[in-house]
């Protein structure tokens, strides 16, 4: 379809709407409004919230600021995108977090410049980032791959198998620490090449007296969620994903693999989780056993916050990005508001809970 | 098939458990329960790696368990060990400084009537000191003296502050605005780093006549930022460097200009978020912000010699695992848990708490 033809179509369906709106009595515009209201909540919530945020403390949407909250989203993108595969599918994936730390205590260990002193294997010369880049996706596509084997062969639920995975995945992550005399040390003294690859920038920018720098991770998750965008719209995978996700029986029916297909969306979401973790190396430049704990429910939560839902089979990679980005939005503002550290639980837990509601609500309405 | 196949697992299950059966009990032989709080945390990692192989060494049998920081897995991973016949526990409290885990764990050994050493986590806060070691005879503490690492802390930065007053502060308004990264809320060594670290640095500040720092937040009155998750971890104290800087910066003319930490895992984070912004990079041409850890860490020596932070507060693992397998050999000879101690560091009230010294690092 080219441009045009869809601006207007636009304009169309824009037309149709308000003549559908004018045609309704009072009492329907009324519900009309409601609904619109309760619908986008969310995003009003989030506009007042910017807005309130934005009137207390003007740099908040300063530049810096600006690209401090997509630096700090860009590195949870993938993550969340992988995790967003699993739960469309009505599962989840418990071992997102774990996996992360295992991913970027590697991609640490094997990044180590040559010279530093307590280097994890001091023989090793520093990898070629790409080779790393396909490690660090292996390792997460490995678990990933066990993970969707034994939700599909055995019909186990992904809750049990990540659990299960979760646990093999931080004794293995304990275990590689401690060798060679690393003895859970953290990981770092990463190469400056990598470290200039990572998180150095192209792109930068002056901005009230300051240079502004938008550092590279962003654009990797730019290509990351592109590419699931790509996946989830434009192939037969992405549509098997969510026929299985709606309803694997009919999905089986109609010749979709089943299996295969479930196999695939977590060794996907494996792979995804690998990036998270090159990143992160890099990122915070200290990597220990501890690093990647409970991501898993951050990019959760993002996902469900995005409309991604439980139920299975709907979705969108936009939703996704908007759940990612609302909480780190939340995270920053409330620092710029210097609100006590404690109510950032409580708001989080009620933005969960307000937008699984809404979710939810418009399939109770269609019973 | 499958019945087989469910026939192996159960009987490869059954020898796992004559397995790990055979390698416990054994009658009079000393058999030593290790208890850590988290093998995810980097300081007692270090400690366990120089205690498995002290008591190697010594030919003592021990048995290392991992509490995941979860006080209850510790307490049944405790009952599960007396079961089996440990007789010496050694335990890393989870839940520091509260007298009721503590001496829930005493009461378990003295109703089993073997010794237990406690280590590195504080077993009850010091204005109830000796309500839980002076309870049971069999009992000792190997730790540091909490409140030590801070005043150590403030008293590092107080003096590199006077000394180098101007080069610190950027802005030149004659104060030098700080930020401070907390580990964990509610646990005491934390608790201790962050009030001493300020309040001995601005009594050193205050007696060479300079003005007191100011935390660079002035409508946060928590005046730190914690870990949310309780983990001391880099992760955290990167995310809110990050977002510090994007709001605190030369060029508003607000820089944070010095930074504490509770720990050196969080020192880390924090130079990496500096090192993003072109501070801290130790080639002589940027401009640096000190940045202060806790634990000397490898890879905070590594950073100090860099120059990329200026100091930290070494907690002693050697020393304190050398402690441990001390009184561990008392059991084994069969003499007083708190035999030849004398070259310890005891407690001036408690008299079976050994504290372990800390000592500032600011390079070789």
């Amino acid at each position: 379809m080219n441009p045009t033809k869809m601006f207007h179509n636009k304009i169309g369906s824009m037309k149709q709407g308000f003549a559908n709106y004018k045609s309704l009595d009072s009492r329907d515009k009324r519900t009309f409004w409601k609904e619109f209201l309760l619908n986008n909540a969310l995003y009003i919530l989030l506009i007042i919230a910017i807005i309130y945020t934005y009137i207390q403390n003007h740099n908040f949407l300063g530049a810096p600021s600006i690209v401090n909250i997509i630096s700090l989203s860009a590195a949870n993108l993938p993550i969340a995108c992988g995790i967003a595969g699993c739960i469309v599918l009505t599962g989840t994936d418990l071992s997102a977090g774990r996996v992360v730390g295992l991913t970027a205590c590697i991609t640490a260990s094997l990044m180590q410049s040559v010279d530093y002193a307590t280097k994890m294997f001091p023989n090793l010369p520093v990898l070629p980032i790409p080779l790393m880049i396909i490690i660090v996706i292996l390792v997460g596509g490995i678990v990933g791959w066990v993970n969707g084997f034994f939700v599909a062969k055995f019909q186990l639920h992904p809750f049990i198998v990540t659990l299960a995975t979760q646990l093999i995945v931080y004794g293995i992550l304990l275990m590689y620490i401690m060798i060679n005399g690393n003895n859970g040390q953290p990981l770092s003294g990463l190469d400056q090449h990598f470290n200039d690859v990572v998180k150095g920038s192209i792109v930068s920018f002056q901005a009230g007296g300051a240079r502004v720098a938008i550092p590279n991770y962003v654009w990797l998750a730019c290509i990351v969620v592109v590419l699931m965008w790509f996946i989830w719209n434009k192939t037969t995978f992405g549509k098997n994903m969510f026929a299985v996700g709606s309803n694997p029986e009919a999905a089986k029916v109609s010749g979709v693999n089943v299996m295969r297909t479930t196999i695939l969306v977590h060794t996907l979401a494996g792979a995804m989780y690998g990036i998270t973790g090159f990143i992160e190396s890099s990122r915070i430049g200290s990597n220990t056993a501890a690093t990647g704990l409970n991501y898993e429910c951050d990019a959760i939560a993002a996902c469900v916050i995005g409309g991604v839902s439980f139920v299975g089979g709907t979705g969108k990679i936009s939703g996704v990005v908007m759940g990612v980005f609302l909480l780190r939005i939340i995270f920053v503002a409330l620092n710029f508001l210097s609100i006590n550290m404690n109510m950032q639980y409580v708001i989080k837990g009620l933005i969960i809970l307000i937008a699984c509601a809404i979710d939810m609500r418009k399939y109770l309405v269609r019973k | 098939m499958k019945k087989l196949l469910a026939i192996i697992m159960a009987g490869v299950m059954m020898l796992g458990l004559a397995a790990c059966g055979s390698s416990g009990g054994g009658g009079d032989e000393l058999s030593v329960g290790v208890f850590y709080y988290t093998y995810s945390d980097t300081y007692i990692s270090s400690v366990r790696t120089a205690l498995d192989a002290q008591l190697t060494e010594a030919g003592i049998n021990f048995q290392n368990y991992d509490g995941n920081s979860n006080q209850t897995t510790q307490n049944e991973q405790i009952d599960t060990a007396i079961a089996q016949g440990t007789n010496l526990l050694i335990v890393n409290i989870v839940t520091s400084g509260s007298v009721d885990a503590s001496q829930a764990i005493v009461d378990k050994a003295e109703a089993a009537g073997i010794p237990v050493i406690f280590f590195n986590r504080a077993v009850e806060p010091d204005e109830e000191e000796g309500v839980v070691l002076g309870s049971y005879d069999q009992c000792a503490f190997v730790g540091t003296d909490a409140p030590e690492a801070g005043h150590m802390q403030g008293q590092m930065i107080g003096e590199y502050v006077v000394e180098n007053y101007d080069t610190i502060d950027l802005n030149g308004d004659g104060v030098i605005s700080y930020a401070m990264f907390m580990g964990q809320l509610g646990n005491v060594e934390a608790i201790y780093r962050t009030q001493y670290a300020v309040e001995d640095a601005n009594a050193a500040l205050t007696a060479a006549g300079k003005p007191e720092l100011e935390y660079f937040d002035a409508s946060n009155t928590d005046k730190y930022q914690v870990d949310q998750d309780g983990n001391w971890s880099a992760t955290a104290a990167n995310n809110y460097m990050t977002t510090n800087l994007s709001q605190y910066n030369e060029s508003s003319g607000n820089m944070i200009e010095i930074v504490i930490c509770n720990n050196d895992g969080m020192a880390e984070g924090v130079i990496s978020a500096l090192n993003d912004r072109g501070y801290n990079l130790g080639d002589g041409s940027s401009t640096t912000i000190p940045v202060f850890g806790v634990d000397a860490t490898d890879a905070a020596k590594q950073l100090i010699a860099d120059g990329k932070m200026t100091g930290t507060i070494k907690q002693d693992a050697e020393g304190m695992a050398g402690a441990i397998a001390h009184l561990t050999k008392n059991v084994q000879a069969g003499s007083d848990l708190m035999a030849d101690t004398d070259s310890y560091n005891i407690s001036p009230n408690v008299s079976n708490k050994i504290y372990i010294p800390y000592g500032v690092y600011t390079g070789e």
